[in-house]
């Protein structure tokens, strides 16, 4: 059953390049399902990422583009017979465009039980007074 | 490469507004189909040895105390119920795709299990379950000397 629900609002918007690629025969990417919400004062994004580990996470801001990667890599322990196999292990990929002014240098990120949460703040819209002329 | 343009005045923006959308959820779907991460069925991988057989399950966003897991004979069910977050007034949603509810697997294991040494973890969102084979049902060396 997809639960997903679709909104297309203007301040954060999503590329889809880069999904599903295969970078090599055994490693896929996968899009990772992301929630975020708005605030006046910054973005959330919750991002499902099991089994990765917080050092496998990379985060990226520039300008208004939004990153984020992480590596799941199966633990190394034997597993005997295989005997189904609903997920392999590979690599989460999800981009945004953020449509507002942000503070990228005070965005803070942690990871719990395989989600990661990321706020970003919004920066006050700049004020410049135009003098008329006389 | 597809990008969405952020101006939503012209009604050329809003069909690429749409074209990107339907995209979108067709990659999902797609993804979804073979990687079920969205859904309210986890997906599961089932590794078998020959005295024990481990459960791996997908279960990111809970806390151990929101999954149950019950076993019976040859019988694994993993239950348990996601609830959402509380949202602070005046936050917005913007997009929603992490499933909150309730989300059952029930598996049939190739042998009856042990029920009093399964043992279960859950780290960075997966669950892992060992099921130990009933110790009567392990198979047995026989050893026969010859002479």
């Amino acid at each position: 059953m997809n639960t997903l629900t679709k909104e297309n609002k203007q301040e954060v918007t999503e590329s889809v390049e880069g999904k599903d690629q295969k970078s090599t025969p055994t490693v896929r990417v996968y899009s990772p399902n992301v929630d975020v919400m708005e605030t006046e004062e910054a973005f959330y994004f919750r991002v499902e990422m099991p089994g990765v580990d917080q050092s496998s996470v990379d985060i990226s801001i520039e300008k208004d583009q939004l990153i984020l990667e992480g590596k799941f890599v199966m633990p190394e322990e034997s597993r005997g017979q295989v005997r189904l196999a609903e997920y392999k292990e590979g690599n989460y990929f999800r981009k945004f465009t953020i449509g507002k002014a942000i503070h990228s240098d005070k965005a803070v990120a942690k990871m719990k039980n395989g989600i990661l949460e990321l706020t970003i703040p919004k920066m006050e819209p700049k004020k410049t007074k135009i003098e008329i002329q006389k | 490469m597809l990008f969405r343009i952020l101006d939503p005045q012209t009604k050329a923006n809003q069909f690429w507004r749409d074209f990107d959308r339907l995209n979108d959820e067709l990659t999902r779907s797609i993804l979804d189909s073979q990687f079920g991460s969205s859904s309210n069925f986890p997906p599961v991988n089932v590794y078998t040895k020959e005295d024990e057989a481990l459960v791996t399950c997908l279960l990111p966003g809970l806390e151990p105390d929101q999954i149950e897991i019950n076993v019976k004979d040859n019988l694994l069910s993993i239950h348990g119920k996601k609830k959402a977050e509380d949202l602070a007034e005046g936050t917005e949603v913007l997009r929603r795709e992490i499933f909150n509810g309730e989300f059952r697997r029930t598996l049939e294991l190739p042998f009856r299990v042990d029920r009093e040494h399964v043992l279960a973890k859950f780290t960075n969102g997966i669950l892992n379950i060992h099921l130990p084979r009933r110790e009567e049902d392990k198979p047995k060396k026989v050893s026969i000397s010859i002479g």
